[in-house]
């Protein structure tokens, strides 16, 4: 009997074994091969079948991590042996995998989202300890799901308002649009969207980010140490990835504000194989600011909208194209009768292709439009002023791994840049008194060449290098003047004129831009990183105001305004605490800005042929110390960051009329010194989430008139040395309510968010400007643009 | 109720808001300002002298006249003309009645104060300029926050030739207007007093008609080059007179000025209204130092504020008639004799012509 039941057990034992044996997968097809096994896969959401990018792979056995694409693939090279794989993405439960891995194979991951479970609630940004590891300096990838948790800006999750939360990222103020990207101006950062860069991300003028939350996939900034890959611009690369359409099964979302509505379809056109998504979104705004008491909004109107298409088609299984559009519209009346109006369209199409387990190539094309116009329709002299952009280019580059950590990148890449700078049209039909006028259009191409190098020396120290060769030649027709030497340029010191014919070079730059990291790791969990980076930036952003504006100009570089050339150096130490709960980070930067433009008193940028007679160069230096501190795990999750920084500016010519402040350093209109964020997030129930954002900034410069004079009944201020004084500091509390109404069926298990701006009501002075009527005392007035607590509400449903 | 709560959320965003802020201004120098036109139109010009002041100072941006200066405008022939100091309004220096400024020829204003100090002004041309062909009206409405009524007045739109030899620079200013005032004597209803202690009407016998004559206020910087229109007969807006209830009544009479300045003048003159515009908008142009063109022969790190211009000058004459416009302001009610009022006279200036 005894021994009957040790059988017995023996057989439970073994029937147990069996079972676990059972659920260990074995993968590939065993041709007796111990090494090199080449294993690829793909996580997809189980509910939407959405490919699910930025997840970790990891094989706890060997150590390693992976990171899935755009497409949620990956591919992992083991030796014959079994393992443990687990998958983990923000949001979702975590997978367990056991394998027994024999040969080639492929896997097959689905996830399912967790929906506010108490216990564990894994919010990594992606790989939990990615941060230290990486030779990656200053590149942060902000996924959706943590843009979600952030209070939404008029029911939205706006994407370039959560990067300004980071730390070294900020805004000029409440309405503008554009980052500045430790003491870079706005035109210093390239925002691509699927690779084709996007030169107006706005709506409603900087109140809104013009990419629709549902149809980007994550988000990634590189704002100190930029990949070889990139170039162009001085101060950061906004890199936008679009989310492709689920292969499995159809889907959609929908979402209703009080400001806007988006309604997203997306599912497989071939299934399994190619996926489509569509979005759009629109506003509705025009019939509550008729319903305002303001007499200027009253009589404004408003519209925008924006639309995206992904369509992706994985040809094979190491062959994957992608195609993307995205547009966008806005026109705006400010209580006149002149309409602005701006406009983007863009195209790109990628091919991505990994030939063996050591070389892969991924190759793109583009073409991108951005059209602004103004429409004056007042009765007297009507007339249409058109501007626009059209840049198109192809980028390849391809990757040689000669180990997991030992990989070089070698590319290229093109563009063709033509301006159109302005052209005014008078109105048909009316009679008109003012004669059609064009800006000379403008042409410049940019290339480039790149390589990098990344690899690990043990396990203590990493090291990437590369260099990027820029290559700008700016090209007729067109009309360039010279002026009279030693004298400044003018209109009145302009002696000639030559003509360049159709495509002739009139000037061309040239320049290599070495880019550097090194890391050093004490432990698993802190390391120490150095870095160094030369950018080269050819396109400039002509702005009177301190934001980005339909009434910009945007200027290639040509002989007289020389390319913008940012040195940066910066040093940063990594620290995880806890098993990764914590995440901080100390760096601080030095940068140099050659070739800044400055502008002469009373600028005149519209409809300017000669506009190197209306800019000055200027230098330009920025520095900082960038504290972050983030918990990424439990029911209370969120950052804080503090940055102390300076941006400045300097104006020397050899004409004392040109020369700003005496020549003296003096702050840029971006110089905030101290920025404070604090962000938190926390989960009260399985269906209710609360957040809260504290921001705390210096204010920003502004210009004090020193004196008041009078002339011909006009009260004026002369101003003298520009931005010496401040704005008083700015400072604002949001906070946003997520919960779920119990219920059932499809439209009733929707989310609701409930949010209110600016919760205290601080009226942050936008500006300050001084006014002296008669009748007053003269005084200086603040505009607030956002001076009430604003509260938004939005429902959003997937099906 | 729900509805009402939910009009609320929909209305309160976009809430911009512009209130007064109390900022401290350090106290500057009180700089010379320099403000002064003469024209082709001959009549007693003048310069003004005055000290800028600060904003938030004791007085409040009292602006001062710089009194019992030497005053000379001297053209490139050599030509030199004395200005004297008006007795009643310190600070403003006068040609005498009959001084015009000369087509093609270029003046400076000197200056040299009572404390030795001297100042001129870079020389300033005479460039000629095309005559007013026509003026058109146009009523342009104004919404006022709170107020039911919008504020409404005319905008001049003048017709030009401009000349396609030469690049050309306007400035338009308004003379003296006169308006046909129509009161109600019949109303007159005086303060009581111990000795006149009713509360009715009064009426007085005269006069229910008279011409009154004023300065229109400033209502704007109107500009113009002619890079956009050289060569072409154009309409460009030159003034507004704003409705203020009694101008309009029957027949105003204005006088436009087409002024021919030059470019740096031009410069300056959009520098002022870009400022006098400045709404502290998103979209404002940041500060700028308005430059003008008058220098210190003392010390050159001296600023001076304000420009002399030297202009080439024409001028139009236009009739508006009320029941022409397609909206007027209601008629504001001036119960009195209408000879009480400032500035009018019972009978009609001698060119009076509708």
């Amino acid at each position: 009997m005894k021994k009957l039941l040790l059988v017995f057990f023996l057989l439970v034992c073994q029937f147990g074994l069996a079972q676990t044996d059972i659920k260990r997968e074995v993968i590939g097809r065993d041709i007796g091969q111990l090494k090199g096994i080449q294993i690829s896969g793909r996580i997809i959401d189980e509910i939407t079948g959405e490919a699910l990018a930025g997840a970790t792979v990891t094989v706890p056995e060997l150590n390693i991590n992976r990171i899935t694409d755009n497409n949620g693939a990956f591919q992992l090279i083991l030796d014959r042996a079994e393992y443990n794989l687990q998958f983990r993405y923000v949001g979702y439960e975590t997978v367990d995998y056991p394998i027994t891995a024999v040969g080639d194979g492929r896997i097959s991951i689905k996830m399912i989202q967790e929906d506010f479970q108490l216990d564990d609630v894994v919010i990594y940004g992606s790989d939990p300890d990615k941060n230290i590891r990486s030779t990656d300096m200053g590149a942060i990838t902000m996924s959706m799901n943590t843009m979600r948790e952030l209070p939404p800006f008029l029911g939205e999750v706006d994407i370039i308002r959560s990067l300004a939360t980071l730390p070294g990222v900020s805004q000029v103020g409440e309405a503008a649009a554009g980052l500045n990207v430790r003491g870079g101006g706005a035109d210093q950062n390239l925002i691509q969207f699927a690779g084709a860069p996007i030169y107006n991300p706005t709506h409603l003028f900087g109140l809104f980010t013009s990419f629709n939350a549902d149809a980007v996939n994550g988000v990634t900034l590189y704002k100190s140490v930029i990949p070889a890959r990139f170039g162009g611009r001085g101060s950061s690369i906004l890199d936008i990835q679009p989310k492709a359409g689920s292969i499995a099964k159809w889907g959609g979302d929908l979402m209703v504000s009080n400001f806007s509505g988006k309604v997203g379809i997306n599912g497989p056109i071939v299934k399994d194989k190619v996926s489509i998504r569509g979005g759009f979104r629109g506003s509705y705004i025009n019939w509550f600011l008729g319903s305002l008491s303001n007499p200027d909004l009253k009589n404004s109107s408003a519209n925008f909208y924006d639309g995206n298409l992904v369509i992706s088609a994985p040809i094979s299984e190491n062959n994957e194209f992608t195609y993307s559009y995205y547009t966008s519209y806005d026109d705006f009346a400010f209580a006149s009768d002149t309409t602005v109006s701006w406009k983007n369209n863009s195209h790109s199409l990628q091919w991505k292709s990994i030939i063996n387990d050591k070389i892969g190539l991924e190759v793109m094309g583009y073409y991108t439009q951005y059209d602004y116009s103004i429409f004056n329709r007042s009765g007297i002299n009507d007339f249409d002023l058109n501007s626009g952009i059209k840049d198109y280019g192809i980028k390849a580059y391809f990757y040689y791994k000669f180990s997991e950590s030992n990989k070089i990148t070698v590319g290229g890449d093109f563009k063709n840049l033509e301006l159109q700078p302005g052209e005014l049209i008078p109105s048909q039909g009316v009679e008109s008194g003012i004669l059609p006028q064009k800006v000379q259009d403008e042409f410049g191409r940019e290339s480039g060449v790149h390589f990098q190098h990344e690899f690990e020396i043990g396990e203590k120290f990493g090291m990437s290098y590369g260099a990027r060769y820029d290559m700008y030649g700016y090209y007729g027709p067109r009309v360039v003047r010279e002026y009279a030497e030693n004298q400044p340029l003018s209109d009145g010191t302009a002696i000639s004129e030559t003509t360049y014919g159709d495509g002739s070079e009139i000037q061309t730059y040239n320049g290599l831009g070495p880019r550097g990291s090194l890391r050093y790791s004490f432990s698993k969990s802190s390391s120490i990183k150095l870095g160094y980076n030369k950018m080269y930036q050819f396109i400039h952003l002509i702005s009177n105001t301190a934001t980005i504006a339909p009434t910009d100009v945007w200027k290639l570089s040509d002989n007289y305004l020389e390319p913008q050339i940012v040195d940066q150096i910066s040093l940063g130490f990594y620290n995880n605490f806890r098993g990764n709960i914590f995440e901080t980070s100390i760096e601080v930067y030095y940068k140099d800005i050659q070739n800044v433009i400055e502008y002469k008193d009373g600028a005149n940028l519209i409809l300017q042929n000669n506009l190197e007679t209306e800019l000055v160069p200027a230098n330009g230096k920025a520095y900082g110390v960038e504290l972050y501190v983030k918990k990424n795990l439990g029911r209370l999750t969120g950052w804080a960051s503090y940055t102390y920084s300076r941006s400045l500016r300097q104006v020397i010519t050899p004409f004392e009329e040109e020369i700003i402040n005496d020549g003296e350093w003096y702050a840029s209109n971006y110089d905030k010194p101290h920025d404070f964020t604090l962000i938190g997030n926390y989960k009260i129930s399985t269906n209710t989430s609360i957040s809260a954002t504290f921001g705390y900034s210096t204010g920003r410069p502004v210009t004090f008139p020193e004196a008041k004079f009078d002339y011909s009944g006009n009260n004026l201020a002369y101003f003298n040395r520009r931005n010496e004084q401040r704005l008083p500091d700015f400072h604002r509390l949001d906070f946003s309510v997520n919960f779920k109404l119990p219920g059932k069926g499809k439209f009733y298990d929707g989310d609701w968010t409930f949010s209110i701006l600016n919760v205290y009501g601080r009226k942050n002075p936008f500006s300050l400007f001084f006014v002296d009527e008669q009748g007053a005392p003269p005084q200086a007035l603040r505009l607030a643009v956002l001076g009430v607590p604003l509260p938004s509400i939005s429902y959003s449903i997937k099906f | 109720m729900l509805r009402k709560y939910l009009y609320l959320l929909l209305i309160l965003p976009l809430a911009a808001c512009i209130d007064p802020y109390s900022v401290e201004v350090e106290e500057g120098e009180q700089l010379l300002t320099v403000e002064g036109i003469i024209t082709t139109t001959p009549g007693s010009q003048s310069i003004r002298l005055t000290r800028s002041d600060t904003y938030g100072s004791v007085f409040e941006g009292l602006i001062r006249p710089v009194s019992n200066a030497t005053v000379i405008i001297r053209d490139d022939e050599g030509q030199v003309t004395f200005l004297s100091e008006d007795t009643e309004d310190r600070g403003v220096y006068f040609t005498s009645e009959n001084f015009a400024a000369k087509m093609g020829r270029s003046y400076t204003l000197q200056i040299q104060l009572i404390d030795g100090k001297v100042y001129t002004s870079f020389p300033e041309l005479v460039n000629p300029v095309p005559r007013i062909k026509n003026i058109e009206t146009k009523v342009v409405k104004i919404a006022v926050e709170g107020e039911v009524l919008e504020r409404s007045g005319v905008q001049l739109i003048a017709e030009l030739d401009d000349p396609a030899d030469q690049n050309n620079f306007y400035f338009w200013r308004t003379d003296q207007s006169t308006y046909v005032l129509k009161t109600r004597p019949d109303l007159y209803t005086p303060r009581p007093s111990d000795t006149n202690p009713s509360r009715d009407p009064q009426p007085k016998d005269c006069c229910n008609v008279c011409f009154k004559t004023e300065l229109l206020g400033n209502s704007g910087i109107y500009l113009e080059k002619d890079d956009i229109f050289n060569g072409l007969s154009t309409k460009v807006p030159a003034g507004f007179i704003e409705d203020d209830g009694k101008r309009f009544v029957e027949t105003l009479r204005t006088d436009l000025m087409q002024l021919s300045i030059s470019q740096e003048a031009y410069r300056f003159l959009r520098l002022v209204k870009q400022q006098s515009e400045i709404s502290g908008s998103v979209f404002d142009p940041p500060p700028a130092n308005i430059r003008g063109n008058m220098i210190s022969l003392d010390n050159p790190e001296e600023v001076i504020l304000g420009y002399f211009i030297a202009a080439g000058e024409t001028s139009k004459r236009i009739y508006i008639q009320g029941d022409e416009l397609d909206f007027r302001q209601p008629v504001v009610i001036v119960p009195d004799d209408c000879r009480e009022i400032e500035g009018s006279n019972i009978d009609p200036p001698s060119d009076w012509n509708p």
